[in-house]
């Protein structure tokens, strides 16, 4: 198993609008796609919805992240197709194909959110959002450590196959009892860590002022309106066509015949 | 010191490594490693050290070249059969204990060999008294000091008996009654015939103990031979953002006072043989 996929969800930085874009801004974005997606479970409109994302990805110069991050979910994908199939008589390779776009909406609109929002502009922007500067520090530094957590994984991974452990085992007793070896080192040095940060911060002083000050505080420009504006207009859109489902032309509602 | 006609246990045949983000990990990397070598692999940070050391087991396939195992390509067999003979010891014991018990951890790694019940039990008697980890048995790896953990990392392994034994800084973080274990444990499988390869930045252990020792730098090999002469060649040595020996330096000092001590000598045995001969020639230094 290749943990390469969560390196679609590190922040990196790059000079483009979507870049320059507030974060509250951009996790509207997030919020906006999920409830989108969570409201059809067919395969057109969510299609559809997937298609709007392209040009954003694309303005973020993110088109080879993105499919990394797709691409890196495929074991879901093929997870989510044969359970459907085999459990789901009627339509059910149609409604597995339209929760792999459900779930690929989700997935790129969050990756978009990570790989664009640094995680200290994340951090100012949940304070802006009167969210305790504790809360939004520990928050930014959970997220900075996505990418420790997958390399550590992959040790993990490395350090359990070095004593005959082996990835795929048949059955899903087996597999879950599998996950065991894997789970338990990664919950452990993750709490070893926390506690490690939690020192550190701690002998530097961390919350010895309440009411600290900031190198430089963020705010929702004109382009950050726009943006937002657009985005809620979708949605609202999105929900009427929702309501009004059943008077949406046949193609709109076309599934597989299987 | 390796024995001329016997053939090698592990060829690495001009291999290179690049991760996904284009870092060039190993390149053009060569190395025969024979049947009961002790080595010592050294080098600055991000040498490429770990990397060459994961190949060994398959873990990680080099993008170039091959790696032969007992006159066998690796490239086709799962990393379960290949660590049936090599044995990877990681740095961080951490990322292997997960049972509820010492006496489970240890038969997880046999439970892999597909071992019957018996066999596994006597086995795990074994190894934990072998590692003075029996008082310990029912207690949790997660009790554990550093130290205890890295016996029981290492004794996770050592359970399986495989032929090569790769330790990722075994020395990291131990203080020396846990070092002078290391050592005797490592005495002891060298004389069972196994083949133990380290990657450390402990210069003085290596200087004491191993007969070989591979510099690295930049992901490739640059000086392979016997410890004596790298650790005596200070252009290496600096290359590799290495330092010298204590010893070494200490034969520096002598030499300012007049005292010339052959070259070779590097170990602590032999500087105390060279001042005790030199004493019994002379009254005072």
């Amino acid at each position: 198993m290749s943990l390469e996929f969560l390196s679609a969800f590190k922040f990196l930085k790059k000079e483009t609008f979507l870049h320059n874009l507030d974060p509250r801004a951009k996790l509207l974005l997030a919020i906006t796609y999920t409830i989108s997606a969570l409201l059809f479970q067919e395969i057109i409109p969510l299609l559809i919805i997937l298609i709007t994302l392209l040009p954003v990805i694309i303005i973020g110069r993110l088109f080879k992240k993105w499919v990394k991050s797709v691409k890196g979910m495929s074991f879901l994908y093929i997870f989510i197709i044969v359970l459907n199939t085999l459990f789901i008589n009627e339509n059910g390779l149609s409604f597995a194909i339209a929760m792999i776009l459900r779930i690929s909406i989700m997935i790129s609109a969050f990756s978009l959110f990570f790989l664009t929002v640094d995680p200290n502009d994340l951090a100012l922007s949940l304070i802006t959002m009167k969210i305790p500067y504790e809360y939004a520090f520990s928050f930014s530094l959970a997220f900075r450590f996505v990418p420790t957590i997958a390399i550590e994984t992959q040790n993990i991974i490395d350090a359990q196959q070095s004593r005959g452990y082996e990835m795929q085992k048949k059955g899903i007793i087996n597999q879950i009892k599998n996950l065991f070896p894997l789970l338990v080192p990664l919950i452990v040095s993750s709490i070893r860590r926390a506690f490690n940060v939690a020192e550190a911060l701690e002998s530097r002083s961390f919350g010895n002022k309440k009411d600290r000050t900031f190198y430089y505080m963020i705010k929702y420009s004109i382009k950050d309106w726009i943006f937002s504006l657009y985005l809620i207009l979708l949605l609202t859109f999105l929900i009427f066509v929702r309501i009004n489902f059943m008077l949406m032309p046949l193609w709109f509602r076309w599934s597989l015949p299987l | 010191m390796m024995d001329e006609n016997s053939h090698p246990l592990i060829m690495i045949h001009d291999i290179d490594y690049v991760y996904s983000n284009g870092t060039i990990a190993l390149k053009q990397v060569s190395l025969n490693i024979k049947k009961g070598e002790f080595i010592a692999i050294m080098g600055q940070n991000g040498a490429g050290k770990t990397t060459l050391i994961r190949t060994f087991n398959g873990l990680i396939r080099p993008t170039k070249g091959s790696i032969f195992l007992e006159g066998e390509n690796i490239d086709s067999k799962t990393i379960a059969t290949i660590s049936k003979k090599v044995g990877v010891i990681f740095q961080n014991p951490m990322h292997q204990l997960f049972s509820n018990t010492l006496e489970e951890e240890i038969k997880f790694s046999l439970k892999n060999l597909n071992l019957d019940k018996e066999e596994i039990q006597i086995k795990v008697d074994q190894i934990l008294k072998e590692f003075d980890l029996e008082k310990y048995r029912k207690r949790s790896p997660f009790n554990l000091s550093g130290g205890e953990s890295k016996k029981l990392a290492t004794a996770s392994i050592l359970c399986r008996d495989p032929d090569i034994l790769v330790f990722d800084e075994p020395t990291l973080g131990q203080d020396a009654k846990e070092i002078n274990f290391f050592l005797g444990l490592i005495k002891n499988e060298l004389e069972r015939g196994k083949t133990i390869i380290m990657v450390t930045h402990n210069i003085e252990f290596t200087v004491e103990h191993v007969p070989r020792t591979i510099l690295m730098g930049g992901g490739q090999i640059i000086a392979d031979g016997p410890t004596q002469s790298i650790f005596t060649n200070e252009f290496l040595i600096s290359k590799s953002s290495l330092i010298m020996p204590q010893i070494y330096l200490f034969k520096k000092e002598l030499q300012k006072i007049g005292i010339t001590v052959p070259k070779e000598v590097i170990r602590e045995s032999e500087i105390t043989n060279f001042l005790d001969n030199y004493l019994e020639g002379k009254s005072t230094i």
